[in-house]
C-alpha cells in the first residue's frame, strides 16, 4: 500500500475501468503506472493513449498539481503517495 | 454616494473594489459567447454587478430541458419560442436598467467572431470575453481572438457533475518581448487555452450535457467562478487573478487547482507563442453546406483524422431515438425541442443533418448529440 500512488479517473473514463473513481497503483514513473492500467483495462487504455507511448492531446496528466508535459512526460518519476490526475478537456456548457 | 451607485454598495465595500472599481465595471464591455447554462449565469451575475455593456451571442432557442439549469429562462420563453440571446436581454432589462445588452442570434464562427469581439458598431473592442460555449471549436475561436487582440478570455466547461475554469490573460507579443497590456506590464500574463489543451477532443469522444447529463450546480459553480475572475480583471485587480486551472467533481467531492504557468514557458503553443491563429484562419473546425432541396445540412469536421467510435456514440444516442450503424455510417433519429431530425454520421466526422436548412441549427445538433 505504501508503495503506491493514487490515480484519479475522470468520470468520462470510469465505465472503461470498472466504474472506479480512483485506484492505488504501483509504479516508479507515470508511464509505468498508466501502462499497468492499460494492460489491465485495454478499453481504458484505448481512450487514453494515442500511440504506443503518447497520451491523447486533449487529455492532460498531472502529478499532484503539475502537468507532466512540462516535467519529464511519461518518464516523470513518482514517489509513494503521489496523486496522478487524468484530466480531459471539458467541453460542455 | 451618487444614486446610480447605491445598488452596488455591498460589493463596493470589498477591498480592492470601491467606487473606482465600480466605475470601471460600469464602463466595461464584455462579450458573452454562448448563452446556455454557463452563459445565463454569467450574464445574470455580470448584469447584477453592474457591468455596463454586454454583448450576448447565441444561435439557439430555449427548450423545456434547458430550464433545469439555465437560470435566466422560464416556461413562457419556451412557449413563445424566444431565442436565448433575446430572452436574456429581456430578463436583464428588468434586473438592471443601467446595463445595455446587445443580443445577437447567430452562430459564432471564424468569419464573424472577430467582428463580435472588436468591431460591433457602438461597442468596438470588448474588454473581456466570457466562455459560455458547449464545444471546443468555438472556444478555440474565442481563444484565438483573445490572443490576437489582447483581450482577456475566461474559459469554463461543465458536464455531468464535473467542471473546469481558467482565466487567460493573453500574451500579445512573441516570447522575449514585453507586451503593452496591463497584465503583461504587471508580469501576470497566463498561457492560452491551447497551451493547456493542445487539441480539441475528436467528435464523439467526450460526453455532452445532452448525452451524459448535467446538474445545475456543476455549471453554476463554473460560471460563478468565471464571474469572480471577470470581476478581478475588470476592476483592475490583475494580481489576484488565479494562475491555476480549477477542476472539480461534485459527486466525487474532489476539488483541484492545477498549475499552468509552465505551459507557456516550456510549451510550443501555435497560438500564443507562434501567433498562428489556426481556428480564426479556418484551418481547423467545421464548415457547413446546405443541401439544396433536401431540407438538410452537411457538416464537415477538420480534426486529427482518427475514426469515430460508432459503438460509443450509438450507446449514448439510444436514449434519444432509433440508432442504426454499420462500418461506414451511423444513423440516428433525434427529437430536439420537439422537432424531429435525422443525423447521419460518417466515420471521418462528417455529418448530414436532415430536418433543417439552417447551418446554425445543424451545428447545434452536432455539438449537443455528437460533441466536439
Amino acid at each position: 500500500m505504501s508503495d503506491t500512488v493514487t490515480v484519479r479517473i475522470p468520470s468520462a473514463l470510469r465505465p472503461q475501468i470498472g466504474d472506479q473513481e480512483s485506484l492505488d497503483v504501483a509504479g516508479g514513473t507515470v508511464g509505468e503506472v498508466l501502462g499497468s492500467l492499460n494492460t489491465q483495462y485495454p478499453d481504458f487504455g484505448k481512450r487514453l493513449y494515442k500511440g504506443e507511448n503518447e497520451i491523447n492531446r486533449f487529455i492532460n496528466i498531472y502529478v499532484n498539481d503539475e502537468d507532466i508535459r512540462f516535467m519529464e512526460n511519461l518518464q516523470t518519476p513518482l514517489k509513494p503517495g503521489d496523486e496522478v490526475s487524468i484530466v480531459p478537456a471539458i467541453a460542455g456548457g | 454616494m451618487s444614486q446610480d451607485l447605491e445598488r452596488y454598495h455591498r460589493q463596493m465595500l470589498l477591498p480592492g473594489f470601491g467606487e473606482e472599481g465600480q466605475r470601471r465595471l460600469m464602463d466595461a464591455k464584455v462579450l458573452i459567447v454562448g448563452c446556455g447554462a454557463l452563459g445565463t449565469v454569467i450574464a445574470n451575475m455580470l448584469a447584477r454587478a453592474g457591468v455596463g455593456h454586454l454583448v450576448i451571442v447565441d444561435r439557439d432557442f430555449i427548450e423545456i430541458t434547458n430550464l433545469q439549469r439555465q437560470v435566466l429562462f422560464d416556461e413562457r420563453d419556451v412557449a413563445e419560442g424566444i431565442p436565448k440571446a433575446e430572452a436574456a436581454k429581456q430578463k436583464i432589462a428588468g434586473i438592471n436598467s443601467q446595463v445595455t445588452v446587445e443580443a445577437i442570434v447567430d452562430d459564432v464562427n471564424h468569419t464573424n467572431v472577430e467582428r463580435f469581439a472588436t468591431g460591433l458598431p457602438g461597442v468596438g473592442k470588448v474588454d473581456l470575453i466570457m466562455d459560455g460555449v458547449d464545444n471546443f471549436e468555438t472556444r478555440y475561436l474565442a481563444n484565438d481572438v483573445a490572443v490576437k487582440h489582447g483581450i482577456p478570455y475566461i474559459y469554463g466547461g461543465a458536464v455531468g457533475t464535473v467542471g473546469a475554469s481558467y482565466a487567460v490573460l493573453p500574451h500579445t507579443v512573441t516570447p522575449g518581448e514585453t507586451g503593452e497590456t496591463p497584465w503583461e506590464r504587471a508580469g501576470v500574463a497566463t498561457p492560452c487555452l491551447r497551451c493547456i489543451f493542445e487539441q480539441a477532443p475528436p467528435p464523439g469522444v467526450n460526453p455532452t450535457c445532452d448525452t451524459a447529463g448535467v446538474i445545475g450546480p456543476a455549471v453554476s459553480i463554473v460560471a460563478n467562478y468565471q464571474v469572480a475572475e471577470a470581476l478581478k480583471v475588470l476592476t483592475g485587480n490583475l494580481d489576484v487573478v488565479s494562475p491555476t486551472m480549477l477542476n472539480f467533481d461534485l459527486w466525487g467531492n474532489h476539488f483541484k487547482q492545477f498549475k499552468v504557468a509552465r505551459a507557456y514557458d516550456v510549451g510550443e503553443c501555435e497560438c500564443c507563442k507562434k501567433r498562428n491563429f489556426e481556428f480564426l484562419d479556418g484551418k481547423f473546425g467545421s464548415s457547413t453546406t446546405t443541401l439544396c432541396g433536401r431540407n438538410a445540412v452537411q457538416l464537415t469536421q477538420k480534426f486529427n483524422g482518427s475514426k469515430l467510435d460508432f459503438d460509443e456514440i450509438a450507446k449514448r444516442l439510444k436514449a434519444h431515438g432509433k440508432v442504426t450503424a454499420n462500418k461506414f455510417m451511423l444513423r440516428a433519429d433525434i427529437t430536439d425541442n420537439g422537432e424531429p431530425y435525422e443525423l447521419t454520421l460518417f466515420n471521418d466526422g462528417r455529418a448530414i443533418i436532415k430536418g433543417t436548412k439552417h447551418a446554425s441549427v445543424a451545428k447545434g445538433i452536432y455539438a449537443k448529440y455528437v460533441g466536439a
